[in-house]
């Protein structure tokens, strides 16, 4: 299983690459919102989930959200949102543009591990 | 009564000190140190010698020294002209005064730097306890550390020096900056904890990162609790300052809160400037 963790901040990818590789998963890193759109479009059939975060460069986290959700190469891509954008608004918003998830930094392990399966279970069982 | 350390002070200016000081503070003298310390002083009076750069040196060792507090640093030289002071005010100094100024006009300074910074009225801690609850939970919850906050203060004229802070501008109903100022070793052990990493494997990058991070964190979680609020803010990206001894200045004349935390033994400071538009004070006054 491959995730592409897109995040501006490489301490953040680090943590989320340690929660995920303890899960047996592979952690794919970006750092920006550019780079994970041209990854999903050289690489995106091997991606089972992407997590974003919202406010990166180049490229936001919601844009990329919404690039995917009008692509049908990437439709049925599960994506967790991991924002420290935690307002009710922004999380409505990103769940009505396609996220299955949403998790608000700061996070723990066993949070972040938690709402990874609950999005990968959400999008099995759909 | 006000506490004043006097170091390196020859007979001289002992004297001249005293006498300006008037009564209206206790002063000690010492030599200078490593490991001194500056807790419960109200002011630094350190005379200057001839070495320029031990005296930069010292300058910059008593603002790690001062841990964040807004004690100010008064050096005082013999001199009557060509006296270049801009080496020793980047450092770290707050005023620099010649045994040959007018003793009226030194006192006048003296007693100026003397007046404390304000203490935070009740209703301004609605807007500070969301940052300092924040804070520190965003640290317990991502590095398993424990945070004590330990005071706040109000300046007008505070320069906060560190060696790498966390710069986040805020926009929107409210605007203004959020900036988190960290010395090294301990912005180094809290990127240790939040990686799970031993200290000796965090690199410079890796903080620089961590302390954009933190500052991100603390903006967002924050602004959260502000919705429906005069305080509500937007956020961009965040930008990092580094170096040793670098310094924060804000605006002249506006208002900026100083939150001191402490993580073990060492402090870091947390400073706030936040004004909500007019339109928005006014329905926070209407309403009140």
């Amino acid at each position: 299983m491959k995730l592409l963790v897109a995040d501006d901040s490489r301490l953040i990818r680090g943590i989320i690459d340690k929660s995920v590789t303890s899960m047996g998963f592979e952690a794919i890193q970006v750092e920006n919102g550019k780079d994970a759109w041209n990854l999903l479009n050289t690489k995106g059939e091997d991606i089972n989930m992407v997590l974003l975060d919202w406010n990166m460069p180049f490229l936001n986290g919601i844009d990329v959200l919404r690039n995917m959700r009008s692509d049908d190469r990437f439709n049925h891509i599960p994506v967790l949102m991991i924002s420290t954008e935690s307002e009710d608004d922004r999380i409505r918003e990103a769940l009505t543009i396609g996220a299955q998830g949403y998790l608000p930094k700061p996070f723990t392990s066993e949070k972040l591990i938690g709402a990874i399966h609950t999005v990968l279970d959400q999008a099995k069982n759909k | 009564m006000n506490k004043i350390l006097g170091i390196n002070c020859s007979p001289k200016v002992e004297t001249a000190v005293s006498e300006l000081i008037d009564g209206k503070g206790h002063i000690e003298y010492e030599r200078f140190h490593d490991g001194i310390v500056l807790d419960g002083y109200h002011m630094i009076i350190l005379e200057i010698g001839r070495k320029q750069e031990q005296v930069i040196q010292q300058i910059r060792k008593l603002r790690y020294a001062s841990n964040f507090q807004n004690i100010p640093i008064v050096l005082i030289h013999g001199q009557k002209k060509d006296f270049s002071s801009q080496p020793y005010m980047i450092a770290g100094a707050t005023e620099i005064l010649s045994l040959h100024d007018p003793s009226a006009a030194c006192r006048q300074i003296l007693n100026g730097h003397l007046i404390p910074g304000r203490e935070p009225l009740e209703e301004e801690f609605d807007y500070l306890n969301p940052f300092i609850k924040n804070t520190c939970h965003i640290l317990q919850t991502m590095a398993s550390v424990d945070v004590e906050f330990k005071e706040v203060y109000f300046s007008n004229t505070i320069r906060i020096f560190g060696d790498v802070s966390g710069i986040m501008g805020l926009t929107g109903n409210a605007e203004g900056t959020l900036v988190v100022t960290f010395f090294w070793d301990l912005a180094k052990f809290i990127v240790a904890k939040m990686m799970g990493m031993e200290e000796e494997h965090v690199d410079a990058e890796l903080i620089h990162d961590g302390v954009s991070e933190f500052i991100n964190m603390i903006s967002g979680s924050t602004k959260r609790e502000f919705v429906g609020k005069p305080y509500h803010f937007e956020i961009s990206l965040p930008s990092v300052v580094v170096g040793p001894g670098h310094q924060i200045g804000h605006f002249q004349d506006t208002s900026v809160a100083v939150l001191i935390f402490q993580v073990k033994n060492q402090c870091f400071a947390l400073h706030i400037c936040i004004n909500p538009k007019a339109n928005h004070a006014n329905i926070r006054l209407s309403a009140g």
